[in-house]
């Protein structure tokens, strides 16, 4: 069974297109990571501002100073050090963008002048404690692995979809006649799948938080995300999580969003006798609950909220209410890749094991 | 062991590939002949078990092969007509998945694998990928993945196809030494392969076995039917189209020979000769070949 599964591996990742799509991931994962670093800008007001690892450093320097629970005196400091300073030539301080610390304040106690608009900490975050630092790193590295889990779901389709369906090429005849063809190599063929998929999800997610942490370092990991600067999608998760917990949520989304990839590919594979149908058919399943016009308020949301697309795309998923106490609604995300994985697994090695060789 | 059909039948759609089709084979080599469309490759994947039957049943031993399962697919060897493979894989590695796929030891793969590649004339091609294989050298990776784990059933569709002749020749010697104590069924429609290695015969037509025997046996049927008549080389094509022709020859003094298969004398000249398997083939698949 080890040799069986190990065989199996090595087909999935031999394939040309499969290198090629991972090769690509990896490509769009580093391009991603790096045009965001590049593109962050950050101005202290006074006399330091830059792009990339300056904006870090002055984002890093001014959250520094806050760093902390936050209260209504560091509110006033902040609203104090933010206020803008230039003639503003008619646009809304609101939507000024200084640094991360200023546009998180002015996101939740700014009018469109820039002045304090008179909340308190309690009237924005009620009784929550709200942590706060330097996000501005680990949200970004957040966001772009939404896009980046994205497409490595559509890199595990392209990996499963030949799995049974590549085989109906020719070399059916040879396995399923063949002793444990019908037994075993099924199994295999699902292990190595899974195998293959989890073993992607796992370096992808590792070389990106790997990369952020050179870049960001470990500031800002307990920090809130309700303290998020203005930009931040993160922002409408509305619990007082930290960047960490968003981070390990994120990641779980990713495996659970990939397992149920996985597994409605291989109920595909198995009955498609075409690899590129195979291929086209788990993609479309996979991307068109985006064609669903449904929205935040509709009973359907968190339904359609529980199909894998969202699991990747895990803001939409992590702004449903809570299911009881602390425990989050997201964690549904769990029975249901298991179950698209029971399922995928259930008919994929019946189907299989009843192909009919013609 | 003893492999028997009974009643074995596969429908596709209105068309029948077999049709009620009654054998039994015991050890041996049988050669199964018939015309493209005969139904020769439908049976051997119900024989395979890769297809299901419509209706009727095979059984091993007095069971049905669709209860046994991993014990009648683990006596099995298959060479399909198209033979499937990974084109990146090289020729051992192959054999080595087709081991493992067979429950053949790590050991025991490696050992009887290179063992096999010597056998069909691959060991200096072993690490070399398949897909930078000649025709012939994928069919002979093929005969050499079916013999894998000393199949007690082996299957070979067409396993001739591509080979040269002395490709073929080693093929021949090679079955014939494998095939003791063995069911070894080959079809081809190089009727030479099977005259010269296959105890039994099995002709099929329209999903039925027209006749089943010793190749002695079953020409014996066209006895005193085969006549060899010499013409003018000129006139050669006009009365080998007007008779059932199997062989044309020509001779240093401007005739050709012409091998006729017919119930009386084609002409006045024509010399009765002993039939081989060949015109028994014409004599059942003239009108199928025509088509």
């Amino acid at each position: 069974m080890k040799k069986l599964i190990q065989f199996e591996l090595r087909k999935i990742f031999s394939r040309r297109l499969t290198q090629a799509a991972l090769i690509a991931l990896f490509l769009l994962s580093v391009l991603l990571d790096f045009s965001a670093y590049q593109n962050m800008y950050a101005s202290d007001g006074i006399s330091n501002e830059g792009t990339g690892r300056i904006a870090v450093e002055i984002d890093k320097a001014i959250a520094g100073k806050y760093k902390g629970l936050l209260t209504d005196e560091k509110v006033q400091q902040m609203m104090i050090e933010f206020k803008p300073k230039q003639d503003l030539h008619g646009m809304n301080a609101a939507y000024l963008y200084q640094n991360a610390l200023q546009s998180a304040l002015f996101r939740n106690f700014s009018d469109l002048d820039g002045n304090w608009n008179g909340y308190s900490v309690s009237d924005v975050y009620g009784n929550e404690e709200i942590n706060i630092g330097y996000t501005y790193g680990w949200l970004n590295t957040s966001q772009n692995m939404v896009k980046i889990f994205i497409v490595l779901s559509l890199v595990v389709v392209i990996m499963t979809a030949p799995v049974f369906s590549g085989e109906y090429g020719g070399v059916d005849n040879i396995i399923l006649t063949s002793k444990y063809g019908k037994t075993k190599c099924g199994a295999a063929k699902i292990i190595g799948s899974i195998l293959a998929a989890l073993i992607i999800t796992a370096v992808v997610s590792a070389i990106n938080l790997i990369y952020a942490f050179i870049l960001y370092g470990s500031s800002g990991l307990d920090c809130s995300i309700l303290f998020a600067p203005a930009d931040f999608a993160a922002g409408y998760i509305p619990f007082n999580i930290t960047c960490g917990t968003l981070l390990k949520y994120q990641i779980l989304l990713a495996f659970t969003s990939i397992i149920s990839v996985t597994g409605i590919t291989l109920v595909l594979s198995a009955v498609c006798k075409n690899q590129t149908v195979a291929l086209v058919a788990s993609a479309a399943i996979y991307l068109f609950p985006v064609m669903l016009p449904v929205s935040e308020t509709s009973t359907l949301f968190k339904i359609i909220t529980l199909l894998p697309l969202y699991h990747a795309q895990f803001v939409f998923l992590m702004s449903v209410e809570q299911i009881r106490g602390n425990v989050l609604y997201a964690l549904m995300a769990v029975p249901v890749a298991l179950i698209f994985m029971g399922i995928g697994v259930f008919i994929s090695r019946r189907v299989f094991a009843k192909h009919q060789v013609l | 062991m003893e492999l028997k059909t009974i009643e074995l039948t596969k429908n596709f759609g209105s068309k029948t590939a077999v049709n009620h089709l009654n054998v039994t084979l015991t050890n041996g080599v049988y050669g199964l002949l018939g015309a493209n469309g005969a139904g020769k490759t439908t049976f051997m994947r119900l024989l395979c078990n890769i297809q299901t039957p419509t209706s009727g049943k095979i059984v091993l031993n007095g069971k049905n092969i669709e209860g046994l399962n991993e014990k009648y697919r683990g006596l099995l060897g298959y060479l399909p007509q198209h033979f499937g493979y990974y084109p990146d894989f090289a020729a051992l590695d192959f054999l080595l998945y087709v081991s493992a796929l067979k429950g053949l030891n790590e050991k025991n793969a490696k050992k009887k694998s290179k063992k096999l590649l010597e056998a069909v004339g691959l060991s200096a091609e072993s690490k070399h990928k398949i897909k930078t294989f000649s025709g012939g050298m994928k069919q002979r990776l093929g005969i050499a993945q079916a013999m894998l784990g000393d199949p007690h059933i082996l299957i070979l569709d067409e396993p001739t196809a591509g080979l040269d002749p002395k490709e073929r020749v080693r093929f021949r010697n090679l079955i014939s030494a494998f095939a003791k104590n063995r069911i070894v069924i080959l079809s081809t429609h190089v009727v030479s392969d099977v005259e010269f290695i296959a105890e039994e015969i099995i002709m099929m037509k329209s999903g039925q076995i027209v006749h089943f025997g010793k190749p002695q046996e079953i020409t014996a049927e066209i006895d005193g039917q085969v006549w060899e008549c010499a013409v003018p080389s000129a006139h050669a094509e006009t009365y080998a189209a007007k008779f059932n022709t199997s062989n044309l020859r020509n001779t240093d003094r401007g005739e050709t020979i012409l091998r006729i298969i017919s119930e009386r004398p084609p002409m006045e000249n024509a010399v009765r000769v002993q039939p081989n398997l060949e015109d028994l083939y014409l004599f059942y698949f003239k009108g199928d070949i025509e088509e």
